[in-house]
């Protein structure tokens, strides 16, 4: 792909027409020519729903500090969209990019052109038209009362079926690739892809199908969760991080025998890491014991990424160039909040630790921390690099660019930061036995609406470079037309 | 990435060893050349590196610190236990205290007592005198626990019915606490009111009794008479 890599063109702006290499524009490789309708169409939808979820955010996020504001109307009550918001960021935004993503780096490095790619397509109709469907029942009241599967459980079946469609079958494709060495990245995008449906069919069918006992529910939604952060959306964004560095730095990994190391001990103990969100339960004593032993053990892979990642940037100047690369710049980004996440899990399972921010908005900034300021920040760096190569166009405005890094890297710290310190403060207070009334910061609501206004002027941003981009370039190539 | 519209092409350098070119790295050399690494294990122009030495170490410190915690923490591996005190409080308190429990109680009257006595307390006239509403059961705990633990024969008139029969040792094949469950529960069935029997008073009646035989009616009565109501 070296020889067709669209920025190694001379500059120019010049829309593709039948012979791109002729008109300066970026040419499209036959292998990103094979995958470009269904990665361009997972990123589309994924916009999308970034969008839907980032106003809904706002609206949330008023709510809380302006209880009257939208009032009056059931569609609209904080239960239904807070629900709603988070499965559209997760499904709709992180999943369908990180399916994207993890497609084009399996054509991309195992170096095939991908025959069928109408099938990944079709994955991703169903994956969206049931996705909408779920919505407008949590719209229309019908929720379950589980984190990540609220959508009513009629859903799922469809998701598991388009899942495997989109992702699994990519990685059967993977089996039959020509090369015969495999890269880190596809050994995380393939477990990434066994892990989510697995975890999801069980479950569905522990938590919501055939309901289990008890405690047993809640240690099987825990290790769902646990599993879905962790093993899907971050072993995915790791698989993008494991190409990226390397590849834009042109450096090769620091201690890159140690990956394989990394790869096992996270895929080991991080599903295992659940009973440690549920410190002081009625969960018997050595399954909470052995969640913060799978916490505490994430230090090995940890460590194994930090090599990999910190000491190939340390290289070289390797820091600064990463800095003045668009992409890299996203990534490193991810990268610092990956470590400082994974960081925070493995100190917050100390049982003294965690009994003080257990219920607070501590753990919501952890989580923000993993999915956001790692996973989304790393797709968006994936994006401005995957894209232009896609639609053979360049990125239409980089004001918009740094618009978009800008506002969302303040508002992530900002409300990261919030939650964290708010949190913090008042499992503290709580813990002093203070009564609620007065623990609760009216600070931390206005800094979270605060937030939430720049994570949607920073989307719109690299939306509108996005949607600009994908319809300037309808003419490059036949199946250009899908997103 | 200022005001270039490719943001991704600048800075993009070559390095001196596996140098990738210009352009970065293509997709086929990113792979090929970590394969290599990875068979290598280390760069051949780094020299020994301790890196490796001190990772093993420091994993094993991990595994080492995980069986520590686990063997502390896990409450022996019993599913009932929840809290991490909760075990270290059973310890403080040593033997738990004796609670008479009516269920235990009338399990175990039923296995050792009713074939005579009857499952109603009753009795049968003539040949075992009743239970229920009896001064010799309701009055003083002693006697009671003597009678169950050493048995009682010889005559006995009691509501002018007579009754010759011998009652033998049941208590002393049973435990102190066994013991007194049956006390307790006979001693509150059958509109009989009377405090419970705690198993240590089981112990210092036993030990009172010793080795001897079955008492008489007379030789009871002298030591703890009938209460008069």
């Amino acid at each position: 792909m070296s020889q067709e890599n669209p920025n190694s063109r001379p500059q120019g702006q010049g829309r593709p027409q039948g012979r791109p290499a002729e008109t300066g524009a970026p040419r499209i490789s036959r292998v990103d020519a094979s995958v470009a309708s269904p990665v361009k169409f997972f990123f589309a939808s994924a916009l999308l729903w970034l969008l839907v979820s980032s106003v809904l955010a706002v609206i949330t996020a008023v709510k809380l500090h302006l209880p009257g504001f939208l009032n009056g109307c059931e569609f609209v009550t904080f239960g239904r969209l807070d629900a709603i918001q988070r499965n559209v960021f997760f499904y709709g935004w992180a999943s369908n990019a990180l399916i994207g993503l993890n497609l084009w780096l399996l054509a991309s490095l195992g170096r095939f052109e991908f025959r069928n790619a109408w099938i990944a397509t079709l994955g991703g109709l169903i994956w969206n038209l049931a996705l909408t469907i779920g919505v407008a029942f949590v719209l229309l009241d019908s929720q379950n009362a589980f984190e990540l599967l609220e959508l009513p459980r009629g859903v799922a079946p469809a998701f598991f079926v388009a899942f495997l469609l989109a992702a699994l079958w990519p990685a059967v494709a993977f089996a039959r690739r020509p090369t015969s060495h495999v890269f880190v990245s596809q050994w995380y995008i393939l477990g990434a892809s066994f892990v989510l449906p697995v975890v999801y069919l069980l479950a569905q069918l522990m938590v919501l199908w055939c309901p289990t006992n008890g405690v047993l529910q809640a240690l099987v939604h825990s290790w769902f969760l646990q599993n879905f952060l962790f093993l899907w959306l971050g072993a995915s964004a790791l698989a993008a991080v494991y190409y990226f560095l390397p590849k834009e730095l042109g450096t090769t990994l620091t201690g890159y025998y140690l990956s394989t190391v990394g790869f096992w001990t996270l895929f080991l103990f991080a599903g295992w890491t659940g009973p440690a969100t549920l410190l002081g339960s009625p969960l018997p004593l050595w399954i909470q014991s052995t969640g913060v032993v799978a916490a505490v053990m994430l230090l090995i892979p940890l460590t194994i990424t930090s090599i990999n990642f910190f000491g190939t940037l340390s290289r070289d100047s390797g820091w600064s160039r990463a800095w003045n690369n668009t992409t890299l710049r996203f990534v490193a980004f991810g990268l610092v909040a990956y470590t400082l996440a994974t960081v925070l899990q493995i100190v917050f399972s100390a049982r003294s630790l965690n009994a003080i921010v257990r219920f607070t908005a501590f753990t919501a900034g952890q989580q923000q921390l993993l999915t956001y300021a790692f996973v989304s920040m790393v797709i968006f760096g994936a994006a401005y690099f995957i894209l232009p190569r896609l639609t053979g166009a360049f990125w239409p405005s980089a004001k918009l660019v740094h618009l978009h890094f800008w506002s969302c890297a303040v508002a992530v710290v900002g409300s990261v930061a919030g939650s964290l310190v708010f949190g913090w403060s008042q499992g503290a207070a709580l813990a002093a036995a203070k009564p609620f009334a007065d623990t609760a910061h009216p600070q931390a609501a206005l800094l979270s609406s605060a937030c939430a206004v720049l994570f949607l002027i920073g989307h719109v941003a690299f939306a509108v470079n996005a949607f600009g981009m994908l319809t300037s370039c309808s003419s490059s190539t036949d199946e250009g037309r899908q997103a | 990435m200022n005001d270039s519209h490719r943001p991704n092409d600048r800075h993009r350098r070559p390095r001196a060893s596996y140098n990738p070119g210009a352009e970065g790295f293509s997709d086929g050399r990113l792979v090929e050349v970590h394969n290599q690494l990875a068979n290598d294990k280390e760069e051949p122009s780094e020299g020994f590196s301790l890196l490796p030495v001190f990772v093993v170490f420091l994993f094993c410190g991990f595994g080492f610190w995980a069986g520590l915690y686990l063997t502390r923490n896990s409450g022996d591996f019993n599913p009932g236990s929840f809290d991490l005190d909760a075990p270290r409080a059973v310890a403080d308190n040593g033997p738990k205290e004796f609670e008479p429990d009516p269920v235990k109680g009338e399990k175990l009257f039923v296995a050792n007592c009713a074939s005579c006595h009857q499952a109603t307390g009753l009795g049968v006239a003539g040949a075992f005198p009743p239970l229920a509403d009896s001064p010799w059961v309701a009055g003083n705990e002693e006697r009671l626990v003597k009678i169950i633990i050493a048995g009682l024969a010889g005559e006995l008139d009691y509501k002018g019915t007579k009754y010759n029969g011998a009652m033998p040792n049941i208590g002393a094949g049973l435990k102190d606490a066994q013991v007194a469950h049956i006390a307790t529960y006979v001693r509150q069935a059958w509109g009989n009111q009377a405090g419970p029997v705690t198993d240590a008073k089981v112990a210092e009646v036993r030990k009172a009794v010793g080795s001897r035989g079955a008492y008489s009616p007379a030789e009871i009565l002298q030591a703890h008479p009938l209460e008069t109501k």
